[in-house]
Parts: C-alpha cells; structure tokens; sequence
C-alpha cells in the first residue's frame, strides 16, 4: 500500500503554510527576499522532483487507462478523475474495440482495471499537485501515422490501422504503448528520492511489466498461425528504437541506443527461444530517459513538446517533463 | 532582513546535505563491493545521525539491511531459478564457473528416477521457446550479480530442485522440492510425487511455484536498496522477472481452458504460500476461465511484495523462523538467512 491520501501534497503544503505565515508575521523582511526567493525556485527546475516525476508518469498512467478502458468498454476514466493542475483536455477517437478471443478479452479487462487503478493511485498520493489529464488522441489517425512510422504495410485496410478493428490490431496498438510504460518506470526509478516513492514505483513498474509481457506473449503465440504478426510488432520496436535516438549513457538512469526488440524467435544459448522479454544482453529490460519517453508519445525524433498522442503536449510543473529529445 | 525563510531554506538545506552525505557513505559500501575492495570499505567510516567518527569500518552496519546482503540474497534466488530452467531447458545445470563465491557451495540436488531433474519433452514448441528464453535470462542475471558483487558476491548453497520422493542432500534423507511443496499445498495425494519435468503443463506449474517468489522478491527489495546505480539495475531485474510470470501464468490461464483442474491446483499453491509467509495477501492465484487474475495486484494496481524473510517461508516451505529447508535445504549463504515466525 502506499501512504495515504496526498502526503506529498500535504508535505508541500506544511512548508508553503510556514512560508506564508513567515510572509504575515514578518512582510516587510519578505518583500526583499522576494526577488531571492524566486530564482531560487526556479534554478531548482532543472532537478525533477519525486512530484515531477509521479507526474510524468500519471500523463502515461492517463493515455493507457483511457486506451484500455474504451477499448473493453466503449468509455473512459471518470471525470473526477481527470481534473487537476495545468490545461485539462478531453479524450479523442477512442472506441470499445472489436474482440473475440477470451484470452485477449481477459488481458484487456484486467490491465484496463489495472490502469484506471494506477490512475487513482498517483492521484492520490499526489493530492493538489496532481496534473490534469491532458488532451489525449487515440483516433485511427494518430495509430496511422505510427504504423506508417514502423513501416507496417496497410494497403490491406485500406491505407488505415485501426486499433480497435480486431484483436491482432488491439495488441499491436497495446504493445506500442506497454514497453513504454515498462521503460518510462525503469529510467525513472534512479530519480526518486522518497523510499516509499521508490516502493510505490517498483510496484507500478512491475505491474507494467506484466501487462507487457501478457500483450508480448499474446503476440507471440497467435503469431504460430497469424502471418507476419510477430513481424509487425518487430517493426513497431524498430520504429521506437529510431524514435528515441541511440545516445550512450551509464547514467543512472543508464540508457543504451538499442533499447528496443521485437517478439520474433532469437537464438538464446539454448537454441530456438521466444522474445518475450526485451532486455539488453544481461538479463536486464531496458529503460529510457523521460525525453525518450516523450520522442514515442509526440512520435518524433525532434525535440518538441506536443504531438502524437498528446496533441497538446503532457502535462508538468517542470517543463524539462515534457518535451522530447533532440533525436 | 529575510531571516525567517532563510533559516527555514537552511534547516531544509541541512536535512537534504544529511541525507546526501549518508547516500554518500552507503553508495560507499557498493561502490567497495564492485571493485571487490574491501580495504575502500575502510575510507568509507560509518555514519551517524549526530555525524560524530567513528573510528571502526563497518561493512555491515547492525540494523541495516546493506546492498550488498540485498543483492547476495537475490543471487541466490536466481541460482535456484537458472538451476531449474537450466535443467528444464538442457538436462544439464548453470555453468559451474558461475557458482564459486562466499560463503558454503552447495550442489544441486536432482533426485534419482522419477521426478529427478532433467530436460523437459516439451510437446508445444511455444512453451519449449519461453523456458529457454526465461532460462538464458536467468543465466544473464547470475552473471550481471555475480560481476556487479565482484568478490563479495556468495556462493550457489546447496539446492533442491527434485521432484523425487527420497533425495539425499549431504548425508541425509528427504523429499524432493517439488514434490514436498506440492504435497503441502494439496496438489498431489501424501504418498504421490510431483514431477515438473513429466509435461508442458508440470513444467509450468513448477516455474510458477518459483517465478512469483522472484517477482515478489525484488519488488519488495526495492526499497532496500540505496545505490541508485543498483536499484535501477533491480529494477530492470525484476520487470524482466514480471515478463516471465506473465508469460508463465497466461500460459497457465490458457491450459486450464481445457484442463480445469490446472486453476484448482495453482490456486493450492497461492494457498500455501499465502499462509507460509504470514498475514496480510502477498499472493494470489491466476483466476479460472470465467474471469482471469494474470497480474497479482492491490486495490491500487500495484504488484505485491514480500519481505525476504517472507520469501525464505516460502523458499524453505516453512511457516516458522528458521534457517533452511525446501529449495535451500542447508540454508543461504551471506547474511540474509532465516524466515519470518509469522506463517
């Protein structure tokens, strides 16, 4: 379990009240500080914050709860959990998906409910410093442009992908999202101060992680007898292996420039195995930067702060959370 | 005059360099464990909370769980997963270069006819492709914790990965891992075996007796582990650990499908390791075909957890407070050693 509702918040707050009531009882001895007090505030940007980072993960947290949850059930999150700090946006082209094997409609079911959950969970530890959703595109068009961007070819629908059309296109569309959520986690993890953050955060990567390798072996297995499935999903890792550049860096977090495979058969040291997992050569699954992050989400290799699945950007108190790299 | 708030940034100030200093001294103590320097230990000096010296190096400080004690711990728990996918996999063990280290070597206890450890017949290539892919991951983290500990890291004890009914480990008779886990649990009569090398589907069952003990491990040492370095290491680890219980308990999902009885035999082992490691709901089973339960969760989607000690109880396949039995039984190596008395 985590602390309980808005610690974080309610931490902030004690040190503002102070503030303030420093500010009353002494205001003229305030007013000089006041030009100190602000650059203070804002060099301090340039270090992300647990509260920065929970809040890049609630605008991830935010994207795959409404993927997922329109997709098994034809709505989204509810509007009370929507609202918060900065520009609220609404949901776009979302529909309940079109799917007909149990198992796939037990793995959406379950990671939908997970994602509402993981939602709710980052709200409330964030309290009043929780970010409001912000507008997020999950229409047929922005799934184009990512096929396109992997290379898939479409020409047997119609020069369109749509994630909702059939099973084979839910866990495509899924996989393009849940390595991102694994390696967003994992890059982040390095950058949390608070033990019981760090806690919090182990149990949500993990949670991702599941959900990864559910989509990943789904993948895997109806790719026996589903032509160039495994292919497709291969070139959605390709695309955001190009994506996200292929700088070298120790860190932590550490990041690698080919952090991304496909779930075609590989040769392991005991033959012909799965790639269920992705991980780099040591057993390790990957992570990526917050910028990376962001190169998927906007869909592009250049440094921006909207595109893609947020149209209007993610939302963040530090603006160094929402853009992408230069790529 | 601004001295109020200046006062209170100070004394904010001061607490962040305390806690920065003691991050300092204890990324001391890993840094020393990676090169294999225990003399470094000695620039490092102990930390106290009044910063007073002290003259005596401390390694390992009384109280305090050390990175290097978490890591040793979750070495262990991959020997015993790579010795059972090896064995799965290749009829043959972890190579035996990678097992020297701290502490007692201990062999690998296999059995003898059935139910000995061996290489599984696999009858879906599916299911054949993931265990070697789980199995070379597993090699993949012996190696990563085995370089990253450098001569501290500890030696594979002695491991029991038998589903024979007698074994013989160092003089003395007992019942194979396995089959002792599954009798507990009620999946197999008293006087029956459990064999996880017969079939796909025992296969499975096997790895799903082992691979939620890792996930639940390494989520719960998360917020052990002080070298940021080591801690996303872990965290890469243990999501690579998640991957392969996804993978074990859909494949699982999907056989009871056809085989109902696989649900009632995974949830007897959620059962059982549920009450081995005491209160509170550190397990759950994968569900039945009316509604699956692949991602074992809290209310706020958040995977479940052990404390080592929990995972020694269901390791050692004991409730109480003690040193060794089940999979390890003369016990672990390093100073992580006995299970929790609340089972």
């Amino acid at each position: 379990m985590v602390a309980g509702s808005g610690w974080i918040e309610a931490r902030a707050r004690r040190r503002d009240e102070r503030r303030a009531f420093f500010r009353n009882a002494a205001t003229a001895a305030v007013v000089g500080a006041g030009g100190l007090l602000l650059s203070r505030e804002a060099s301090a940007q340039t270090a992300p914050s647990d509260v920065d980072i929970l809040n890049f993960a609630l605008n991830l947290e935010y994207l795959e709860a409404q993927f997922y949850s329109y997709a098994v059930s034809g709505v989204g999150l509810a509007a009370d959990q929507l609202t918060g700090t900065q520009t609220q946006g609404s949901v776009s082209g979302a529909r309940r998906a079109t799917l007909s094997d149990p198992a796939v409609i037990q793995y959406a079911r379950e990671i939908a409910a997970d994602e509402v959950a993981h939602v709710a969970v980052l709200r409330r530890v964030l309290g009043s410093a929780a970010v409001a959703q912000p507008a997020i595109d999950l229409s047929t068009t922005v799934f184009t442009a990512a096929a396109k961007a992997a290379d898939i070819d479409l020409d047997a629908s119609g020069g369109v992908f749509d994630p909702y059309a059939s099973d084979d296109n839910f866990l495509l569309a899924a996989y393009l999202f849940e390595d991102v959520g694994v390696t967003a986690y994992k890059g982040a993890a390095p950058l949390l101060s608070d033990v019981a953050i760090v806690d919090a955060a182990a149990g949500l990567l993990a949670a991702e992680a599941f959900h990864a390798g559910l989509i990943r072996s789904a993948l895997y297995r109806r790719g026996v007898d589903v032509d160039d499935l495994r292919e497709k999903a291969d070139k959605i890792s390709d695309a955001r292996d190009d994506l996200d550049g292929d700088d070298d860096s120790d860190g932590p977090p550490r990041r690698v420039g080919d952090d991304d495979q496909g779930v075609s058969p590989v040769t392991s040291i005991y033959g012909r195995a799965a790639n269920v997992v992705p991980t780099d050569g040591r057993g390790l699954v990957f992570g990526r930067t917050v910028e990376q992050v962001h190169n998927i989400a906007y869909l592009t290799k250049q440094q921006v702060s909207a595109g893609g699945f947020f149209p209007a950007g993610t939302n963040n108190a530090n603006a160094a959370l929402r853009r992408s790299g230069a790529n | 005059m601004n001295g109020p708030i200046e006062f209170l940034d100070l004394m904010e100030r001061a607490e962040q360099q305390r806690q920065a200093r003691r991050r300092f001294i204890r990324l001391c103590g890993g840094a020393a464990a990676m090169t294999g320097g225990l003399a470094l230990l000695s620039g490092c000096g102990d930390d106290n909370d009044d910063g007073s010296p002290t003259p005596s190096p401390s390694p390992t400080p009384s109280g305090a769980i050390t990175d290097v004690a978490v890591l040793n711990f979750a070495l262990q728990l991959e020997y015993l997963e790579g010795a059972y996918y090896a064995y799965a996999v290749s009829g043959s063990g972890v190579d035996g270069a990678l097992l020297s280290g701290m502490g007692t070597q201990g062999a690998v206890v296999t059995g003898s006819g059935a139910g000995a450890a061996r290489a599984v017949d696999f009858s879906d290539d599916v299911v054949a492709e993931y265990a070697r892919e789980i199995a070379a991951d597993e090699i993949g983290h012996i190696r990563f914790l085995r370089e990253t500990l450098g001569s501290a890291r500890v030696a594979q004890p002695a491991i029991n990965i038998s589903g024979s009914a007698s074994v013989d480990v160092a003089g003395t008779t007992t019942v194979g891992a396995f089959t002792a886990a599954a009798r507990a649990a009620g999946v197999i009569g008293a006087g029956d075996i459990f064999d996880p090398y017969a079939s796909d589907e025992n296969f499975l069952i096997g790895a799903y007796l082992l691979t939620d003990v890792g996930v639940s491990a390494y989520r719960g040492a998360a917020k052990l582990l002080t070298n940021k370095t080591y801690l996303e290491a872990s965290a890469g680890i243990l999501a690579a650990e998640c991957y392969h219980d996804a993978t074990i308990r859909a494949e699982l999902w999907r056989r009871g499908l056809t085989v109902p009885s696989v649900y009632t035999r995974v949830s007897q082992i959620s059962a059982l390791r549920d009450s081995l490691d005491g209160a509170g709901d550190t397990d759950q089973d994968i569900g039945n075909a009316a509604t699956a339960n692949l991602v074992p969760t809290d209310s706020d989607g958040l995977v479940l957890g052990r404390s080592a000690a929990q995972v020694l109880n269901v390791v050692f396949q004991n409730g109480a407070a003690v040193t060794g039995g089940g999979f390890f039984p003369t016990g672990l190596n390093g100073t992580i050693l006995t299970s929790g008395a609340g089972g």
